[in-house]
């Protein structure tokens, strides 16, 4: 019989399919992604910068102009924007309908000059330079104070919503706290509430002694593959280091960090012939924001990395109910991811 | 004069684009698909190409990638029914996308701003 499980911050449910269980071999896709060919055309790829808006930050090699070649991670603003930079108007209503003029950040981490290095084939120093600058991205758009929330992900691979296969991660800031960041931390603070400690703390130390989900463990960070996984082969990283902000993370963590990023990555893309995926950090609204709205989140919320592949569809059900189908217990998957091939 | 390559698969706003443009000063080739651009791209020179995206054939994500192979120096202006495709990264060859509308009045500052005298 299959198993309905809650995942206590957000309050989802996931039914996990523990019969007939899949293996990675099914997910394995008859033939690999066809990548556009670098030799096409790309405007991430070194010596096309004139193809993008000028960068707004870059680790570069010293006396190298910007906007040209000669840089490690390279920053720019989307050239067509969905959002605007600017200080958020109020919001304006007709009737029962609310809306606000499109303001926000959105821009483009390009992780490395060569289109065919994914993040995982990075040496970990670069891999801690991109992480470098998501952290200084971050803590510049916050100070800027109009935007509550500032998001960073990587799609990885057409199926996860990547356009371009040169690798990049994004960042889009709004005015508002999105939904879903409101319930977890709206979740986290109720369970803080009854726990008396950080959920995410607290599951730190029960799956550690379960030892059933989890992956890997270093001296700063932990991985698992979460108890109500919404997707087979789903993975969570948390800092061991109780705190609710990236920004708050040193040099040496940043640099453990991308040590654990490389190994994960390297797992997923042997276990599952490199599968499309979407890694999301989780962390606290702006500080300003947060410790107005939410005294004491510092207490409650712990920030973290989520990496979601893309091995099966979200159809009706899940759209209909919130619920999602994953055909692979978390246990099963981190027993696969926690094997050094 | 500056020459356009108009790459536009309606027929009906093809000779509304050609006939402004026209008016505007340009000198205007129109062509229905992304291979005929192609053609003509090989054999002659041109100040500016405006592409649709969506038509029979390579779609215009596909022509620009292909155009940035034989000229990189061409500026490019989308023009499209379609604000989808702001998402594919593969546009910022382009350097103006324009959403199509009744006003003509985007498109044409927006050539007048990529065309160089």
């Amino acid at each position: 019989m299959s198993e309905l499980r809650k995942d206590l911050v957000s309050g989802r449910w996931v039914i996990i399919a523990t019969e007939r269980s899949k293996r990675p071999d099914d997910f394995r896709p008859a033939s690999p992604e066809k990548k556009e060919s670098a030799s096409v055309f790309c405007p991430f790829c070194m010596g096309n910068e004139s193809k993008t808006p000028p960068e707004v930050f870059a680790l570069r090699e010293s006396g190298t102009p910007p906007d040209g070649p000669g840089w490690r991670v390279r920053v720019v603003t989307n050239k067509f924007p969905a959002l605007s930079p600017g200080a958020p108007p109020p919001k304006s209503a007709k009737g029962i309908f609310q809306w606000m003029p499109g303001v926000g950040v959105h821009e483009v981490i390009i992780e490395n000059p060569d289109h065919d290095k994914e993040l995982s084939d990075l040496e970990t120093s670069h891999i801690s330079d991109v992480l470098l600058v998501y952290r200084e991205r971050i803590k510049a758009i916050e100070e800027g104070l109009h935007y509550q929330y500032v998001q960073i992900f990587k799609n990885k691979g057409k199926e996860a919503g990547a356009s371009l296969s040169h690798p990049h991660s994004q960042i889009v800031a709004t005015p508002i706290v999105p939904k879903r960041v409101k319930e977890e931390v709206y979740g986290s603070e109720r369970l803080f509430r009854t726990l008396k400690e950080c959920i995410f703390c607290r599951t730190l130390r029960e799956e550690t002694s379960l030892n059933e989900r989890l992956i890997l463990r270093n001296d700063r960070f932990f991985v698992i593959a979460p108890f109500a996984s919404r997707s087979p082969f789903e993975m969570a990283i948390y800092p061991l280091r109780h705190s609710p902000f990236f920004t708050s993370a040193g040099e040496e963590e940043l640099a453990s960090l991308a040590g654990v990023l490389k190994t994960v990555l390297t797992r997923l893309k042997t276990t599952l012939s490199d599968p499309p995926f979407n890694l999301i950090l989780h962390q606290a609204p702006n500080p300003t924001v947060s410790q107005k709205a939410w005294p004491g989140i510092e207490q409650y919320f712990h920030w973290h990395i989520e990496i979601l592949p893309v091995l099966t569809k979200v159809a009706g059900f899940e759209w209909g109910t919130g619920f999602y189908i994953n055909p692979v217990p978390p246990e099963t998957a981190a027993g696969y991811l926690r094997e050094d091939k | 004069m500056k020459k356009i390559l108009l790459v536009e698969d309606e027929q009906p706003l093809c000779l509304l684009y050609q006939e402004e443009l026209t008016a505007e000063g340009y000198e205007v080739m129109s062509v229905h698909d992304a291979d005929s651009a192609l053609d003509s791209l090989k054999n002659k020179t041109f100040d500016l190409i405006i592409t649709d995206i969506r038509m029979p054939g390579k779609d215009g994500v596909e022509l620009i990638a292909q155009i940035m192979g034989l000229r990189k120096d061409v500026p490019i202006i989308i023009n499209t029914a379609y604000q989808s495709y702001k998402e594919d990264f593969m546009t910022w060859a382009a350097d103006a996308y324009v959403v199509k509308s009744s006003s003509l009045a985007e498109l044409k500052a927006k050539v007048r701003e990529l065309i160089k005298d």
